[in-house]
C-alpha cells in the first residue's frame, strides 16, 4: 500500500498574519484508509486541507503526493482529486443536473452522475435550480460534486453537517464503499460520530501542531479507564460496580455478581471520541461547532 | 470542445441566467431609443459616448456583479479545484465581459445604421472595444477583488469614474480645450472614449490612436498580471 499523502514539518504563515498557523506538521495519509483531521476553530486544519488541494502555497517544509513533490504537480493534479467543501459551491441560477454537467465537462474521465444523484436522493430534483435547494439538498449536491471525477483521493470538509440521520448514513455508507474500492479520503470534522463510524486514523490539530495521531481504537484505549461497569438491580433498586479490566476472568466478586445480580448494562471503561477530543484540545466541541476554521 | 471554449459558453450561459446579458441589452435599448429623436449628425456625435459608457462603465459595473454573484454562491473556489488552469478562467470572464460590450457594440451600431443610414469603421471600432474592453475587464476583476460585496465595489467604482471616466466626459463636452487632450490619454476612460470615437467619427490622430491602444494593452496584461491573478487565487482560497 502506497502513502497518498507524506507531510514533513509543514509550516505556514498567512502574508496578513505575524505567526505561522501550522507549525512543523508531520504525518502520513495512506492510500485506501480515511484520515481524519481533528481539531477546535483555528487550530489549522483547514489551512492544512488548503494547502494538501493546492489551494494556498507558500508554505515550507516537504509534501510529497504518492511519492511526488505537491509543488511540481500542475492543474493536472485536480484530475486526481475531489473536493468536498463545508459550503454550498454551485452555480444557484443553474439547476442541480446543469452544475453537475458543467462541472463534469472539465475532467478526463467521470462517474455516473445519475448514479450518483439517484443514490443521495436528488435525482428527482435534478431540474430544480440549487438556489431552490434545502441546506441538507445542497449538502448531499457537494458531495456528489467531490465523487463526479471518481477521485483517486477525496477531501470532506463537514460532509454530514446539517444531514438528517438517513441522509447522514447514505453519504457515510457511500463513502466507506468508496474506501473499500481503495479510495483514499480525507476528512476534517467536528461531528465525532462520523469520526467514530468513518475514520481509519485520526489527528488532533491544536495550535497549529499536532497533538495526536492513532487509530479510534487505541485512543479509546489510551484515554480510557481499563474497568468494567456493571449496573445491576439490588432489592429492586438500581445499583452500580466498577471492577478493574485486568485479571476481570479471575475476579470472584464480578462472577459473583454475574451469577446472582439481575444485570442491566455491562461496560467497559473506555471513552468517548467526544471526551478525547476535549482531553487532547482542551475544548468543549459546543463551542467550536458553530464556528469556521 | 476544449476547457477554454466549456468556460467562455458556460460564463455565457451565466450571463444570461443571472440576468446580467438581458440588463446590459435592455441599458443598450435604451441609449438607443434615443437615436430616434436626434438628427444623423447628433447621433453620430453621441454615439461614442453610449458605446464608451458600455465598454467602459457598463462592462465593470456588471462583471463586479458577476463576480460578487459567483462570489456569494461559492463557485469561485470550486472552480479553483477542477483541472483548469487560473490564466483560462481569467480568460473565459473576460470574454464574457467583452461580450457585452460587444453586444452594445453591435446595437447601436445597427441602430445608427437603421434609423440614420449612418456607417462606422467597424473593423476599427471592433478592435478598439476589444482593446478597451480588455483593459476596463481587469479594471473591474481589480475593483471587484479588492471589495468586499458588491455594494463596495460600488463604492470604488464611483471613486474610479469620479477620477477617471468624469473628466473625459466632460472633455468630450468640449469642457476642456482639445490641445490638453494628450494629457487626458493616462485616464484609461478617456484612451477608450478617444478610441471608440475615433472609429465611429472616422476621423484619426495616428499618434493617439496607436499610443491609446498601446496603452489600454499594456494595461490590461499588467493589471491581470500583477493585481488580478495572484489576488484572484488568494481570495479563493479565503473564501
Amino acid at each position: 500500500m502506497q502513502t497518498a499523502f507524506s507531510v514533513k514539518d509543514l509550516q505556514f504563515r498567512y502574508p496578513s498574519s505575524g505567526a505561522d498557523v501550522i507549525k512543523g506538521v508531520t504525518f502520513d495519509v495512506r492510500e485506501g484508509e480515511i484520515f481524519g483531521l481533528l481539531g477546535p476553530s483555528g487550530a489549522g486544519k483547514s489551512t492544512t486541507q488548503k494547502i494538501l488541494v493546492k489551494l494556498l502555497e507558500n508554505y515550507r517544509g516537504s509534501i510529497k503526493y504518492f511519492g511526488q513533490d505537491l509543488k511540481d504537480m500542475n492543474h493536472s493534479f485536480y484530475e486526481e482529486i475531489g473536493v468536498g467543501f463545508e459550503v454550498p459551491v454551485h452555480f444557484t441560477k443553474l439547476t442541480a443536473l446543469e452544475n453537475m454537467q458543467y462541472f463534469a465537462g472539465f475532467y478526463r474521465r467521470t462517474a455516473n452522475i445519475q448514479e450518483l444523484m439517484e443514490r443521495v436522493g436528488l435525482w428527482e430534483y435534478r431540474n430544480m435550480k440549487v438556489g431552490e435547494y434545502s441546506k441538507g439538498m445542497k449538502v448531499r449536491l457537494n458531495f456528489v460534486r467531490a465523487m463526479l471525477n471518481n477521485p483517486r483521493v477525496l477531501f470532506l470538509d463537514e460532509v454530514t453537517n446539517g444531514l438528517d440521520p438517513k441522509n447522514a448514513r447514505i453519504i457515510k455508507d457511500m463513502i466507506g464503499e468508496y474506501r473499500d474500492r481503495g479510495g483514499t479520503v480525507f476528512l476534517t470534522t467536528h461531528l465525532m460520530n462520523d469520526v467514530e463510524q468513518l475514520c481509519d486514523r485520526v489527528a488532533f490539530c491544536v495550535g497549529g501542531r499536532l497533538a495526536e495521531i492513532s487509530t479510534p481504537r487505541d485512543l479509546k484505549l489510551k484515554y480510557g479507564k481499563r474497568e468494567v461497569k456493571v449496573e445491576y438491580r439490588d432489592n429492586g433498586a438500581l445499583a452500580s460496580a466498577v471492577f478493574p479490566l485486568d485479571g476481570i476472568g479471575f475476579n470472584e466478586e464480578f462472577q459473583n455478581l454475574l451469577r446472582t445480580a439481575e444485570i442491566e448494562t455491562i461496560h467497559t471503561g473506555e471513552t468517548t471520541m467526544e471526551e478525547i477530543f476535549i482531553i487532547v484540545t482542551g475544548v468543549e466541541l459546543n463551542e467550536q461547532a458553530g464556528q469556521a476554521d | 470542445m476544449n476547457k477554454l471554449a466549456k468556460l467562455i459558453k458556460g460564463e455565457i450561459k451565466r450571463l444570461v441566467r443571472y440576468k446580467i446579458l438581458p440588463v446590459s441589452l435592455a441599458t443598450t435599448a435604451l441609449w438607443i431609443g434615443l437615436f430616434l429623436f436626434v438628427s444623423a449628425a447628433e447621433a453620430r456625435q453621441i454615439a461614442p459616448l453610449v458605446i464608451f459608457v458600455d465598454v467602459a462603465a457598463m462592462s465593470v459595473l456588471l462583471l463586479g456583479a458577476s463576480h460578487h454573484l459567483e462570489k456569494q454562491d461559492g463557485t469561485i473556489r470550486t472552480m479553483m479545484v477542477m483541472p483548469v488552469p487560473l490564466g483560462q478562467i481569467l480568460t473565459a470572464k473576460t470574454v464574457a465581459s467583452m461580450v457585452l460590450a460587444l453586444e452594445s457594440t453591435v446595437v447601436t451600431a445597427v441602430a445608427l445604421y437603421v434609423i440614420h443610414g449612418i456607417t462606422l469603421d467597424y473593423a476599427a471600432l471592433l478592435l478598439f472595444v476589444v482593446v478597451a474592453g480588455a483593459a476596463h475587464a481587469a479594471i473591474g476583476f481589480a475593483l471587484s477583488l479588492n471589495s468586499k460585496d458588491f455594494n463596495s465595489m460600488l463604492g470604488l467604482l464611483m471613486v474610479y469614474m469620479f477620477v477617471f471616466t468624469i473628466p473625459s466626459i466632460l472633455f468630450s463636452f468640449g469642457i476642456v480645450d482639445a490641445k490638453y487632450e494628450w494629457l487626458f490619454m493616462i485616464s484609461p476612460s478617456h484612451s477608450a472614449h478617444h478610441l471608440i470615437a475615433s472609429a465611429v467619427r472616422e476621423d484619426y490622430q495616428l499618434g493617439m490612436v496607436f499610443g491609446g491602444c498601446l496603452y489600454l494593452a499594456v494595461l490590461a496584461a499588467l493589471l491581470f498580471k500583477f493585481a488580478v491573478y495572484p489576488k484572484f487565487k488568494s481570495n479563493a482560497a479565503r473564501g
